[in-house]
């Protein structure tokens, strides 16, 4: 708590007085709702090209779900939200950049690369305006200088450390929001319907809990995930005739 | 937008000639001296930009065409969340600088359709004949707030039974009388009028 108090930024220092936990919890409220406009809703994070393939049911969405979060986000996006939270609110510019050049670089697929800087670059622009404030103008800075690729993950680091939400709030909130956009191409791809998508949500908790402490733990040598499957399924998808989503 | 160029929408329902328009568009604009680039908001194939690439070979480089997948939701990427729209268009200007005209089309939706200020700086809507004479009467954002109405396949009008002064009359008085134009985009009928209207949103260069 002591880092996130550090961290908090001007905006964040003057709603303190007035309850800083809370507007902390709006923070990630707002970052993590699915209406925030960063193109989440275009991508399936593989999920169409494990239909495609025939390699996915409604039965076994929600477990593909849980297997993704702990062996590719885990490892590779919340890791290095994570590390980047930290960093950022250290003003530790250049593990910030180091961070966001290796999660870009352990995704193998250029369907997951773009999609990666496409939604963080967009988040980061959004975000700038809305929340405002020294951490993101820097990070903005280091994207606009081409020094950090500027990936999802990092800039939802960046823009959680600036609005005073704390590390593992920031890493909880982002998996959550990915398994909602991951729930939410399954309801378009028939692999789920509206009221099981909530079970589901529902059910992962534990496993988002896991991977969270897992991702808190984890130093920067370890970022990436290792999912063969999946990257097959996502270069494929890449390829593929037809398709609704963007990855 | 703090640049010069001027960001287009075209909007409308499915299969009624919203690339059609814009592959006749094109040409038009480049014999004025106009540097344009194309958008597709494809709902599931590359079909719309592959089209677009393969009809103006020869007229616009076709790696100024791009397809940008919309999760299913046509609507949500030009208007609610028109983020990845608009990162694609900032892709094509780094690549291409000289580009002035940024034309986005979208998937094909409903009536309701409308593009985001942020996203274009004008959008046309595009009806055609075929999909009926009583189109106009039923309103709907996209009819009546685009700034301009395109009636489209204006040809085969009468084998549609669509009587086309009707159409027309429904158009002017639903929309208060902004632009509405007839075109048949496969011969080029009304496409000079379009490209005029188009022309009429850029901004005078200080």
């Amino acid at each position: 708590m002591t880092a996130t108090a550090t961290a908090a930024s001007a905006a964040t220092a003057a709603s303190a007085a007035t309850g800083g936990a809370l507007d902390t919890l709006l923070v990630s409220l707002q970052l993590t709702d699915s209406a925030f406009p960063s193109g989440r809703y275009t991508l399936s994070h593989s999920l169409e090209g494990f239909l495609q393939a025939k390699a996915v049911s409604a039965t076994s969405m929600p477990v593909l779900l849980t297997d993704l979060l702990r062996h590719s986000i885990g490892p590779g996006d919340a890791t290095a939200l994570a590390l980047a939270h930290r960093a950022a609110v250290t003003g530790d510019w250049d593990t910030v950049a180091e961070v966001d050049q290796r999660l870009h670089a352990s995704k193998l697929n250029r369907e997951l690369r773009l999609a990666a800087i496409r939604t963080g670059r967009q988040l980061l622009d959004t975000a700038q305006l809305a929340l405002g404030g020294p951490i993101l103008d820097r990070y903005a800075t280091l994207v606009t200088a081409g020094r950090a690729p500027g990936c999802q993950a990092v800039a939802a680091g960046v823009a959680y450390a600036s609005g005073g939400v704390g590390t593992e709030q920031a890493v909880a909130s982002d998996l959550f929001a990915f398994a909602v956009s991951f729930t939410g191409a399954a309801l378009r791809l028939r692999l789920t319907d509206h009221r099981r998508a909530q079970t589901t949500l529902r059910s992962i908790a534990p496993a988002i809990k896991e991977v969270t402490a897992a991702a808190l733990r984890r130093e920067a040598a370890d970022l990436g995930g290792c999912v063969p499957a999946a990257d097959i399924m996502s270069g494929r998808h890449e390829r593929a005739e037809a398709r609704m989503f963007a990855s | 937008m703090t640049d010069d160029v001027l960001r287009v929408g075209v909007a409308g329902p499915v299969g009624s000639g919203k690339t059609a328009l814009i592959e006749a568009l094109v040409p038009v604009l480049i014999a004025r001296g106009r540097r344009p680039a194309v958008v597709t908001n494809d709902i599931y194939t590359q079909e719309d930009a592959q089209h677009v690439r393969r009809n103006l070979a020869g007229v616009l480089d076709p790696e100024r065409v791009v397809g940008v997948e919309t999760g299913a939701c046509p609507h949500t990427a030009v208007r609610d969340d028109p983020t990845m729209n608009l990162a694609a268009g900032a892709e094509l200007l780094e690549r291409f600088p000289d580009i002035d005209t940024l034309l986005y089309e979208s998937g094909g939706d409903n009536l309701t359709l409308t593009f985001s200020p942020v996203l274009a700086d004008m959008f046309f809507f595009v009806l055609d004949t075929a999909e009926g004479e009583k189109m106009p009467r039923k309103r709907g954002p996209g009819i009546t707030d685009s700034d301009v109405l395109v009636i489209n396949k204006t040809d085969i009008a009468r084998y549609v039974r669509c009587d086309l002064a009707v159409m027309t009359a429904d158009a002017d008085r639903v929309r208060e009388g902004r632009p509405v134009v007839l075109t048949n985009s496969l011969t080029g009928d009304g496409i000079d009028r379009v490209a005029d209207l188009l022309e009429s949103y850029r901004r005078v260069s200080a």
